[in-house]
């Protein structure tokens, strides 16, 4: 039996540090901006902090030259970050990104932005509308993919924002508009949020992963959080996967988190080539100890995909990324060990349970390395030294 | 002919302006009284889109509420504060109340400035509240829904029934899919013994499965999103005041009054029930408060359509 190796990494996002959200929006930077650069930049190792020191010591009024410069340093902070943490895989922390649905259709034509509406108490977030056919010309995150690539020896894996999901996520001016929907059945009802996903798949987010894909990507990550939020539709999220993934010559996995993931079952069966799910799980976890299921209640689910003729791979969720609490390295282990004991460790790699960027960097880096030291005492155990 | 009325009931959209404010209290730059001066003119706005609008009831739209358990967390004894918890599907969060006790209790009704009391015209408007079984089910911990009503609910109507609420629409969002204990549901509803009509409104979703069995509970009117149900799922002769969930809270596009009044009118003739009210298919904080205002006078101009046929064809309206 071959050697057991886990591979670690991030999902997407982390936190923007202050100088890079201030600089960018047009607040003033602060002196403890610009220490918190200077510190940082130092524990991670980045070299030229004082280039980024200088250009934030203006403190504001930045010009397009200098705004694209501290863009730049807070992508490399982002990757020596992951780095740092030592996981196998990283990007940039989506440093040079707005919000993932934002992100995703501002580069888009056919989508207006309608306004801002509450995610809950006083946190909101902007949405927009689909008003044509909508339609990505460019393949906007070849920059960002280019300075990654050219900033780490690690493997490299790129989040996307999944069809699906900025369908779900977005007001329809276009598809509903022709016949009412008043009071239709549900067949009728569903047409046309099909055909909008099946677009935004095929138009709005294959093009921006073919053109990075022949820029040299070798791994893409559809994320898709709303993929479980209405059961019913989870064949459309494998459609829209599909429709993405045709013709794109790479290993493509999906990101889902927070929902019922036994609606995924048996629809995945029919996804083309899905190397891997990323789900999250410790959320929903015990603190305690324990490789039993009785121990795992949060990962209760992974039998069904033990039972399922899909087989690829789970990457699985171990660390919370909704509290600051910092799991211990033997409760990491003990979710590794338990998921290898269900499904073999062959189908399992180790990642966040989504992205980190509610935390803070403190936080994520020690949440983080000891994800990858748990990783490693769950190899130990598995390989008997 | 059913009886027409048009209202807005649940948490109604923020303004930008609100939504800065908040944002700003967050952050340490702006103070409580400066989100409550905001609130203060957001009432105003929303108060006078509904006059504009010519709605039958007034709502003050639950602006001061994060989400539509959260104030009895605080003002009950039983009950705190939970985990954060995804709202349906509508990409949205709450805060679960978490249970604390087997029998909650409300240590006083809610009063300004979670009702607007002094704001609303008396005898003219219509509160929103979670229905009993509703919390019960989204609750962090386990609780009965007979429980809830008996100690949170129904002195919080015996309230507003002295304080010039005309009308209580509970949100009922636990009985799509497999939830669906209508046996206790019953029990919570009967246990109010509610001096106000209650509408029982079960919002963004479809309510085909179970609008049968909603017809036997003991509430005086059921709310119905018709951009989830089929209509045809829509048990006829219907025996109760309908409220027809016409306004999309969901989604941006904008009605047209013809069209709902059209639709209206189909309903009526299917109508045995006493009243036919015309509402948003659940709380507009879900479009941004320009689109929910928009939404709001074409409510209005529908029910206006919907009356003046009536009148025409000589019913009372």
């Amino acid at each position: 039996m071959n050697e057991v190796r886990f591979v670690t990494r991030e999902i997407g996002s982390l936190a923007k540090p202050g100088w890079r959200v201030k600089s960018i929006v047009g607040r003033s930077v602060e002196d403890s901006d610009v220490e918190d650069a200077r510190v940082w930049g130092k524990r991670l190792g980045v070299a030229n902090v004082e280039e980024l020191v200088e250009v934030l010591r203006k403190g504001t009024g930045f010009s397009e030259e200098e705004k694209a410069k501290i863009q730049d340093y807070s992508a490399l902070y982002g990757i020596r970050l992951l780095k740092s943490a030592g996981l196998d895989v990283v990007y940039d922390g989506e440093q040079r990104r707005s919000e993932m649905y934002d992100h995703a259709v501002r580069h888009a034509k056919g989508f207006e932005p309608r306004g801002t509406v509450r995610s809950w108490d006083n946190k909101y977030y902007t949405k927009a509308a689909v008003t044509e056919k909508p339609l990505v010309k460019t393949v906007y995150d070849l920059e960002e993919y280019e300075f990654v690539r050219s900033h780490t020896d690690r493997q490299v894996k790129i989040p996307f924002t999944g069809a699906y999901t900025i369908m779900d996520w977005s007001y329809d001016e276009y598809y509903a508009r022709n016949g009412s929907l008043l009071g239709a059945p549900a067949q009728q009802r569903t047409e046309p949020r099909r055909r909008f996903g099946v677009d935004a798949a095929r138009d709005v987010v294959r093009p921006n992963v073919l053109g990075l894909v022949e820029a040299g990507a070798d791994w893409v990550q559809i994320d898709e959080p709303a993929a479980t939020t209405r059961p019913e539709e989870v064949p459309l999220v494998v459609e829209t996967f599909n429709a993405t993934r045709e013709g794109i010559d790479a290993r493509a996995s999906i990101h889902i988190c927070f929902s019922d993931y036994t609606s995924l079952f048996p629809h995945i069966e029919e996804l083309d080539n899905c190397y891997e799910l990323q789900l999250e799980f410790s959320n929903r976890d015990s603190l305690e100890l324990g490789t039993q299921a009785e121990d795992r209640p949060g990962y209760d689910v992974l039998p069904r995909f033990r039972e399922s003729a899909w087989d690829g791979k789970i990457g699985l969720g171990v660390i919370d990324i909704h509290t600051d609490y910092i799991e211990s390295p033997e409760l990491v282990r003990d979710r590794i060990l338990y998921a290898s004991e269900v499904l073999g460790p062959e189908r399992i790699e180790v990642n966040t349970d989504c992205g980190l960027r509610t935390r803070t960097w403190e936080v994520s880096l020690e949440k983080m390395k000891n994800m990858v030291e748990g990783t490693r005492l769950a190899e130990v155990a598995l390989n008997g030294s | 002919m059913p009886k027409i009325r048009a209202y807005a009931p649940g948490i109604y959209a923020r303004s930008e302006e609100l939504v800065q404010a908040t944002r700003d209290l967050d952050r340490g730059r702006a103070t409580e009284e400066a989100v409550a001066a905001q609130q203060d003119a957001d009432l105003r706005a929303f108060l006078y889109a509904q006059r504009e609008a010519g709605l039958d009831y007034f709502s003050d739209g639950l602006l001061n509420w994060q989400d539509i358990f959260r104030p009895f967390d605080t003002a009950a004894e039983g009950l705190r504060t939970g985990p954060l918890t995804r709202f349906l599907n509508t990409n949205t969060f709450y805060r679960a109340p978490a249970v604390e006790m087997e029998r909650p209790r409300l240590v006083e009704p809610l009063a300004e400035p979670f009702f607007r009391i002094g704001d609303l015209p008396r005898s003219r408007w219509v509160a929103t509240l979670p229905s009993p079984h509703t919390l019960a089910e989204w609750a962090a911990g386990e609780i009965e829904p007979r429980a809830v009503a008996e100690g949170i609910l129904r002195p919080q109507i015996r309230w507003l029934a002295v304080n010039g609420c005309a009308y209580v629409v509970l949100q009922e969002t636990a009985l799509f899919g497999k939830r669906s204990d209508l046996h206790g549901l019953f029990e919570a509803l009967e246990a109010l013994a509610s001096p106000l009509p209650l509408a029982l409104q079960l919002p963004f979703g479809d309510a085909g499965d179970v609008l049968g069995e909603l017809l036997e509970l003991p509430v005086d009117a059921i709310g119905v999103d018709f951009y989830a149900t089929d209509v045809m799922a829509l048990p006829r002769p219907f025996p109760k005041t309908l409220l027809a969930g016409v306004v999309d809270a969901r989604n941006s596009l904008l009605e047209e009054p013809e069209e709902l009044a059209e639709f209206a009118h189909s309903l009526i003739a299917e109508m045995e029930g006493p009243e036919l009210h015309l509402v948003p298919n659940g709380d507009l904080q879900f479009v941004p408060e320009k689109i929910a205002r928009e939404k709001v006078l074409r409510l209005g101009a529908a029910a206006r359509i919907l009356k003046d046929q009536n009148l025409e064809e000589g019913a009372v309206t």
